[in-house]
């Protein structure tokens, strides 16, 4: 009893305190990366350093490309995952889609870029596939299927991996009773199932859509690793053009590094304009229906293939990933290896595992109890957390690196698992805050009439009651800090290896059966992470079968 | 003339629905009643073709002699209204209501087509007003027309009566029934409430 009321006298400075740990937590590892984009702003004043990025011969040529690639695999996911959608759910196919989506997330991007790089390129799985065709006995040195000069590999490789992001946060949405009922209304009037998802899903989902397809977009301007990868080189893509130009210490070259990255976050800016443009001139579409019926003979049958067309890329890539790096000897045009055998993975350098590993775990270590903190002494919602998922990474990191290089910090671990933290942080928060605001309240009151102060309600109550979100969230985190390329090989200034820049370097020619064996660690260890984390919940739910 | 054919719904092997027959003449309202959780419902799922994969059923139906029940759901001609009003909130009353108008009414009658349906409803002048500017029971007038609109062969009430207060209750369930008798199509109306069954209309117990 004495206990407990000591605690009720405490309650207000714990709770002081936490909400401090919290707020200068989020400052650390939001505001001041920030803060520091000021520095690359006030460069954007200089007209000198315009003019040199207007007279360099790259410039233009990279700009046309990489609008190209981040703009039409935006579009394109968008329409691949709606149609996956509007074509299947809640059939059985469906199911089987939901079943395989927490694999293709958790595959990081540099690791399907290879796998895809093992299928697509002219001396790739596909090509073998159809060589006895041509007799062809070496790869086609006119064939360009990987790095292509107009980046339609890269395009592609986007595409496929954002559907699945967007079919994620679609499977949210789409879940909703009124969704629901509001399509069988459709088809009550003679619309066929497409046709409702285009007409009247779609106009509803797309304002929810908005963000993560603003996330999408800046991805695919600001990607690193997977245009190193699949990406042209001569030029290459805009930010790739930044990335090497601040590796160089001509500060020439690092002032044009600086405005290209300001590039970078005007593009996203004139995205967000043409999209809602679209948005504007697609509402007034919509707004006089024309009554029209279509026939879906068309669509009904090619749909069972489009969700294959959609999978398959993925499981052939992961499996070309794993023959890969057991394959001892493995020439052209043979369709499988013609030894198999261990040798690549028994001298595989095993540091940058190690490094990735340690890295992943502090990463989480330190995001998951700050953004308990935050959820519950922070602010709830605030969407500038949310920054480093929508501002393209590339003048993020650039600023971080500033940062760490005024703290002399720079190719230090503690800087590297500090600049990963601007990402697991947000990504931890985001699958967090759904649970949290589902959580009955009540429970937390009952708990405090019971004369407990808010941090042991939360620590004996609302925590484990949140246990599988908290879990699911940690693997998330986990995931995210694994396929971080940028500001490890940024921040880390080449010192920190980790799985995921051992990659990215080693797929610029190179042993193909080494750089198999770090793909497939790479692709390993987020799906390690979930199923961990999805054995944990489900123990845990056997514990406690009252628990939803 | 609808008609449900020896119709057996089952949930997990348990059957809900047995040997269920019936048939509705054009302009009746033929009401189905009974506790909640007995499939009423679920009835009415079936017959718009939309039965959850949670649910097993055999039997047949049979909308003015064509086979309805393996067609898909927009092949059926077959209108429902639900408790929620469930307009499309992304469009205007107009836009909701031309939605639903078959596709040969072109140009400029569509706009009148829409116009006369609302001032019989007592709605005139609404087609530009945004759904959630209406109150309850003009949304519910405005989701009967659109079901109508769309010219079906026969309507199916979920509960549609339930949401409302009692006074808009009676001029709503006159103003359904007219609508019904005028179209002279069947209707299935499931209910709790005995006083929501039309003067001398049939009653099916569950």
């Amino acid at each position: 009893m004495r206990c407990l009321s000591l605690a009720n006298t405490n309650s207000q400075s714990v709770d002081r305190g936490l909400s401090f740990i919290a707020w200068l937590g989020v400052l650390l590892i939001l505001g001041l990366p920030l803060l520091g984009l000021i520095p690359i702003f006030m460069v954007g004043l200089q007209a000198k350093a315009w003019q040199l990025l207007w007279s360099d011969p790259q410039f233009l040529p990279a700009l046309k490309l990489t609008l190209f690639s981040a703009g039409i695999s935006t579009l394109w996911s968008l329409i691949l995952a709606c149609a996956l959608v509007f074509l299947f759910y809640p059939s059985k196919t469906w199911q089987r889609l939901q079943q395989q989506l927490p694999i293709f997330l958790a595959i990081p991007h540099a690791a399907f870029a290879i796998g895809l790089v093992f299928l697509l390129a002219p001396s790739g799985w596909l090509v073998r596939l159809v060589s006895p065709l041509f007799a062809w006995t070496a790869p086609p040195t006119w064939l360009t299927t990987t790095q292509d000069p107009y980046a339609l590999s890269l395009s592609l490789a986007l595409t496929l991996k954002e559907t699945w992001f967007l079919l994620w946060v679609m499977t949210g949405l789409i879940s909703q009773e009124w969704l629901v009922k509001q399509s069988l209304i459709a088809k009550s009037l003679g619309y066929s199932a497409w046709q409702a998802g285009w007409q009247i899903l779609f106009p509803q989902v797309l304002k929810s859509l908005a963000w993560p397809l603003l996330a999408v977009f800046a991805y695919g301007l600001s990607v690193v690793d997977m245009a190193l990868i699949l990406g042209p080189s001569t030029p290459p893509s805009l930010a790739v053009l930044a990335w090497q130009w601040f590796a160089d210490p001509d500060p020439i070259q690092q002032l044009k590094a600086q405005v290209l990255a300001l590039v970078l976050v005007g593009l996203l800016v004139l995205g967000a304009g043409g999209a809602y443009l679209a948005y504007k001139f697609l509402t007034a579409l919509w707004s006089k229906p024309s009554g029209r019926r279509q026939r879906t003979s068309v669509i009904r049958f090619l749909s069972p293939w489009f969700s294959y067309l959609l999978t398959l890329p993925f499981w052939l890539s992961l499996g070309l990933l794993l023959l890969w790096s057991l394959a001892d000897s493995w020439f052209f045009p043979q369709i499988v290896p013609s030894r198999l055998g261990f040798a690549t993975w028994q001298q595989a350098e095993l540091e940058p595992l190690l490094m990735t590993l340690w890295i992943a775990t502090c990463s989480v270590l330190i995001s998951l109890p700050l953004a308990l903190l935050w959820l519950e002494w922070g602010k709830q919602r605030q969407a500038y957390l949310y920054l480093p998922l929508i501002i393209p990474a590339l003048p993020f990191t650039a600023a971080q690196y500033q940062l760490a290089l005024l703290l002399k910090l720079e190719g230090s671990l503690s800087a590297v698992i500090w600049s990963h933290l601007a990402w697991v942080l947000p990504y931890i928060l985001l699958v967090l805050t759904g649970a949290y605001q589902r959580l009955d309240t009540r429970y937390l009151l009952t708990a405090k009439t019971l004369g407990y102060n808010t941090w042991q309600a939360c620590l004996y109550i609302k925590w484990p009651l949140l246990l599988r979100p908290i879990m699911a969230a940690a693997a998330v985190g986990f995931a995210v800090s694994v396929a971080q390329y940028l500001p490890t090989a940024f921040i880390g200034g080449g010192r920190i290896e980790t799985v995921t820049t051992e990659a990215v370097s080693l797929s610029s020619g190179g042993n193909r059966a080494t750089l198999a064996v770090q793909a497939v660690l790479q692709a390993l260890l987020p799906l390690f992470a979930f199923m961990t984390a999805t054995s944990l919940s489900r123990w845990y739910a056997r514990q406690h079968p009252g628990l939803n | 003339m609808l008609h449900v054919q020896k119709l057996s719904l089952y949930q997990a092997q348990q059957a809900l629905i047995q040997n269920l027959s019936f048939q509705v003449a054009a302009g009746e309202v033929l009401s189905v009643m009974g506790a909640s959780g007995v499939g009423k419902s679920t009835l009415l799922t079936w017959m718009i073709g939309a039965l959850s994969s949670a649910f097993t059923a055999t039997g047949q139906c049979f909308l003015n002699q064509r086979r309805v029940d393996e067609l898909p759901t927009e092949q059926r001609q077959i209108g429902i209204l639900f408790q929620d009003d469930l307009l499309f909130p992304h469009l205007t009353v107009g836009g909701n209501l031309a939605f639903a108008l078959p596709a040969h009414i072109k140009g400029s009658a569509r706009q009148q087509q829409i116009d006369t349906a609302l001032e019989q409803a007592g709605l005139a002048g609404f087609a530009k007003r945004d759904p959630s500017s209406l109150s309850g029971g003009q949304r519910a007038r405005v989701s009967v027309l659109r079901a109508l609109l769309a010219e079906p062969q026969a309507l199916l009430l979920d509960e549609p009566f339930s949401r409302l207060d009692t006074a808009l209750r009676q001029q709503f369930r006159s103003f359904v029934f007219a609508q019904i008798a005028h179209l002279q199509i069947p209707a299935v109306l499931v209910t709790h409430d005995l006083a929501d069954v039309p003067s001398d209309g049939r009653i099916i117990q569950l």
